[in-house]
């Protein structure tokens, strides 16, 4: 939209936004710097502090993977969001598909559900999940927080994936339909291509929340080479120590891909949103 | 018997919605609603500080939590930082997510930057602002001194107050860029001839901004105001990394204080309980939601 | 929907069915928790595993190392879904054996592992005359100065009570300013209870009257809380003792930004250059009382076994082979904590310097045990064995954080826990 408004409103709102931007990066910045700081210049107050390193101890960023299973921590992350992620969009499709195309007797109880299961978060849950995965042999195990952070996200799936199904007219089903497909073809040759941003902007939601989910993973993985590096972190935050260095030098390496992820599909995210958004 | 095949037909149209929604319902139902179960047993059950179910016990939990003035002010707690998160971060994602949309140079920049905390780990940039504020070697007291804007190092965590006033910040600093992409994204469907029209009109931008820009942008605020009420309201790594609810269990919200009474002060079943009254908050939220939008939807119609 | 709920039933009966499967095999199997107590607990451990199955092929150890922060959520789900651990180290017992989940010392405990405990620790772990739990290792907490930073603001020797405490916090505040922080402080949920400790028990006062009974609000109790008021309020301590646990003031102190604080004996990181000197927490009774920690192995029952004897024996052996001198003393010397047992304590003594610190080259100090050791006696335990302790734990912690924070004065805060606690 091209609005005409005065100087000062316009200097006003990048103001605004330079400011809120500073306030972003800084944390960012300062992950960065004290990473790479000694630890007498971690702890240096009055004068002898430092905003930036006075000598800059890259080691650090080499240190961490030979102090603790970083490596293994980021992997385990992968392989847990990138299950969780496709467990959830398998059985949201689906689901999203019947809710935006069919009639039927507790749609509405069935929505109401879904948002309830939203309510309690995982954290509220922990014994209950706990005593859940106990039984099915799942704690210490990856296939168990795949399978429930696939769970926890799925209202959040079906929800994005059915608005963008129902903003999707459904003639062209309808005449694929005709042309002798049955209902699984049509979804797959006629729908999903159409609703891909939507799917896009699902697929990463679940992977980003599955990623950064820390609770769940701190309460069941007891095996250090299992756990995903939200809990991995910890090891530089242990009993006799805080290793702030490597804290946060691990954690700029468990950022970057997320981030990276994120800038390449900002396009889509816009756009799968408002599909997903207009009917909520 | 002759009508035998139409109704299998028929049966099959009905039961064909089930089949559909079936992968997703034994996924949600076994992880989700057998958990929810076991909470609220718990929390009409007595457990022994190791962990022993010693059974039934009625509503003392209940009583117990109830009698107890942190709950109250955990409550109010809730209560405040779901309204300043949600609130704030609302207000101020529309407004960026309003200047996102014009162009400007660095424009691609400024939304690439924006990314930024929504794509961090919440437990990674609680670690941080920690750091950050901590006043004997934190970040911010450097930074300022060395930008002369203080002259000694400022305590930014004296007293609760401060301590939430801090957490609230870096709550609606993760929320904003959910709330602006979903703005940004909202704006991208409205149709530019309605803006000429008010242009013709000779509206003001405050006038366009209130008069069209917003309605039209209501379905997806709708949609941000309540998944990030329910986040908030459930989020659990700012608090518990930044103050764990202390000092003297004063900046506690429902579910860290939780969180301490069922691992720090073993009291499981209490515990329990606080989880139910959450959800029954929650879920009276989510029927008076229900409510207001089948009767928009019936109003459509 | 019927369709949906049978789908659901047998769903829920093949997970149950999976979950029945497993166990079996001739080995007996010994689930073990250990705390970590440093970076290479790990490691070690995993050592040990590998060294005990090789000795003992009929058992097959799995240690898991958990956490401080963790350690007692992952013990309480546990044990609430049924699958508590057969061996767990950890600090404190008595709600356990409230529940009746622990084995008594004496049926797992061999007569040679029974002589070498030290006496005093073997029955700190026993309530009623029986022993539910082996001391796993000691320390014991001083205070430490930075003589360097004190010696430059005027102070020529560690102070010895706390009116010197405080006169050397203003000389070091005079000094320094904002640059150094003269008192390090933690009253937050993960160890208030030291500190209430430090202070109770070196102004005359502490948990425990003369007849053993609870006696939380006692005078010097009053005075020692409201002593730590006035630390705070006279800006001598870390700006958030509420929320900052003793390890982030370790490093500091390691660092030199911090000039005093009390703490374990092994807190000084390796590396540190700073120039220290650790001596007795001053006191207004003549005599420094020292605290002592000293964290406990445990063993749960678990009826769902069928050969209890093999089981025991499993355990027995267990012990035989943790508390084996030399392994022990190497397991004391790479955390740097001190023995619970005689031999390893004499041991030490002269032959710390035969093993390495933990994930370093550098060799242990026999003067450090020799000196440590010596002063076990004069520490003081917690109350572990009485089964309120959990709750006086964390009543103590609320009470410092609400005086502190100016709710409430200390003797009212006092008098609301003992009554609570009491009756």
């Amino acid at each position: 939209m091209k609005t005409k408004k005065s100087p000062w409103a316009r200097m006003a709102l990048y103001l605004f936004v330079f400011v809120i931007c500073i306030i972003i990066l800084y944390p960012y910045f300062v992950m960065l710097t004290t990473a790479a700081k000694s630890n007498e210049e971690m702890y240096a107050t009055g004068e002898a502090a430092v905003l930036l390193p006075s000598v800059w101890q890259w080691s650090n960023f080499i240190d961490i993977w030979r102090e603790a299973a970083v490596f293994k921590y980021l992997l385990n992350s992968i392989i847990v969001a990138g299950g969780a992620t496709c467990l959830a969009i398998l059985c949201g499709i689906p689901a999203a598909y019947a809710l935006s195309r069919m009639r039927f007797k507790g749609k509405g109880v069935f929505m109401g559900a879904v948002i309830m299961s939203q309510m309690f978060s995982p954290v509220v849950l922990l014994v209950g999940i706990y005593r859940l995965m106990t039984a099915m042999h799942l704690t210490n195990s990856l296939i168990g927080l795949i399978l429930l952070n696939a769970a926890f996200n799925q209202a959040f799936a079906i929800w994005l994936l059915r608005g963008t199904f129902t903003s999707i007219s459904s003639e062209m089903e309808q005449a694929a339909k005709i042309d002798g497909c049955g209902t699984v073809q049509a979804l797959m040759r006629v729908l999903l291509p159409v609703s891909a941003p939507g799917i896009v902007t699902t697929l990463i939601f679940v992977f980003i929340n599955s990623w950064n989910e820390y609770t769940i993973a701190l309460t069941l993985i007891s095996s250090d080479l299992l756990k995903p590096i939200t809990v991995g972190i910890n090891v530089f935050y242990g009993f006799n120590f805080i290793k702030w260095q490597y804290l946060f030098a691990t954690s700029i390496f468990a950022t970057i891909p997320v981030v990276i992820l994120f800038l390449c599909i900002e396009k889509h995210l816009v756009a799968g949103l408002t599909s997903g958004g207009v009917k909520g | 018997m002759k009508e035998n095949k139409p109704r299998t037909k028929l049966n099959m149209r009905k039961v064909e919605p089930y089949i559909w929604l079936l992968p997703s319902i034994i996924l949600m139902s076994v992880m989700i609603l057998v958990p929810i179960f076991s909470v609220f047993q718990t929390s009409f059950s007595e457990i022994s500080k190791s962990g022993v179910n010693k059974g039934f016990n009625g509503v003392s939990n209940y009583v117990w939590i109830f009698q107890n003035p942190t709950f109250w002010n955990t409550l109010g707690n809730t209560v405040i930082w779901t309204i300043v998160v949600v609130g704030l971060s609302t207000v101020l994602g529309i407004i960026l997510g309003l200047v996102l949309n014009e162009k400007f140079h660095g424009r691609k920049i400024v939304r690439a930057i924006v990314v930024f905390p929504w794509a961090t780990a919440l437990i990674i940039q609680s670690v941080i602002w920690k750091y950050i504020i901590n006043a004997d070697y934190g970040a911010l007291n450097v930074l300022l001194t060395k930008l002369g804007l203080i002259d000694s190092y400022v305590n930014w965590t004296a007293t609760p107050g401060q301590f939430f006033a801090w957490e609230c910040f870096v709550g609606i600093l993760v929320t904003i860029p959910f709330v602006t992409f979903c703005v940004l994204s909202g704006l991208q469907s409205i149709d530019t001839s309605l803006y000429e029209a008010a242009a013709v009109d000779g509206a003001t931008f405050w006038s366009r901004l209130f008069k069209v820009t917003l309605p039209l942008l209501m379905p997806s605020l709708t949609v941000s105001t309540v998944l990030n009420i329910i986040y908030v309201f459930n989020s659990f790594p700012i608090i518990w990394t930044i103050s764990k609810g202390d000092p003297a269990d004063q900046t506690h919200t429902l579910v860290t204080y939780l969180y301490k009474l069922s691992f720090t002060n073993q009291k499981v079943g209490e515990a329990a309980a606080v989880s139910v009254v959450g959800f029954v908050i929650l879920a009276v939220c989510a029927s008076v939601y229900m409510m207001i939008t089948l009767r928009a939807e019936k109003e459509e119609e | 929907m019927k369709k949906v709920l049978a789908a659901l039933l047998a769903m829920v009966m093949v997970l149950s069915l999976a979950a029945c499967g497993g166990g079996g095999g001739g080995k007996t199997t010994l689930n073990v928790i250990i705390s970590q107590y440093g970076n290479y607990t790990q490691e070690w451990w995993t050592q040990f595993e590998k060294d005990f199955e090789e000795a003992n092929k009929n058992v097959d150890l799995n240690i898991e190392i958990v956490s401080w922060n963790d350690i007692y959520s992952v013990v309480s789900t546990r044990i609430q879904s049924k699958q508590q651990p057969d061996i767990l180290n950890i600090s404190g017992f008595a709600d356990y054996v409230n529940d009746d989940l622990l084995m008594k010392a004496e049926d797992y405990t061999s007569d040679a592992v029974k002589a070498k405990i030290i006496p005093s620790f073997w029955e700190s772990n026993a309530i009623d005359g029986t022993v539910w739990a082996l001391p796993i290792l000691a320390s014991c907490r001083s205070l430490f100065c930075n003589m360097d930073l004190l010696n430059e603001a005027g102070v020529s020797a560690p102070p010895a009570t706390w009116d010197e405490v405080l006169t050397a916090c203003q000389a070091v505040k005079d000094k320094f300013g904002d640059s150094i922080v003269p008192w390090g402080l933690d009253i937050s949920t993960d160890e208030g209870q030291a500190a209430f400790s430090y202070y109770s028990w070196n102004f005359g006062g502490g948990y425990l009257d003369a007849s053993g009974n609870w006696a939380l609000n006692s005078d010097a109790n009053v005075k020692a809380v409201e002593y730590i008021k006035t630390l705070i309020d006279s800006g001598y301590c870390n700006s958030a003792p509420y929320t900052d646990t003793r390890y982030p003031l370790q490093d500091a102190f390691s660092a030199g930004t911090l000039a005093m604080m009390i703490g374990p004996m092994n807190m000084v990181s390796a590396d540190s250059t700073v120039n220290y000197q650790s001596v007795g927490i001053p006191t207004n009774t003549g005599t420094s009382t020292g605290l002592g920690v000293c964290d406990q192995l445990m063993v749960f029952k678990n009826d769902a076994v069928k050969d209890q004897d093999a089981r025991t024996k499993a355990i027995s052996a267990f012990f035989d082979f943790f508390y084996d001198c030399e392994r022990y003393s190497d397991y004391m010397v790479y955390e740097g904590f001190l023995p619970a047992t005689s031999d390893s304590s004499d041991y030490l003594a002269s032959n710390a310097e035969k093993h390495k610190v933990g994930g370093s080259d550098a060799t242990g100090n026999s003067e450090y045990f020799k000196t440590f050791c010596a002063q076990l006696p004069n520490c003081q335990f917690y109350p572990m064995s009485k089964s309120e302790w959990m709750d006086v734990r964390n009543g103590v912690i609320e009470v410092e954080q609400q005086v502190c924070q100016g709710s409430i004065s200390a003797k009212d805060a006092l008098d609301n826990l003992q009554k609570t606690i009491a009756g």
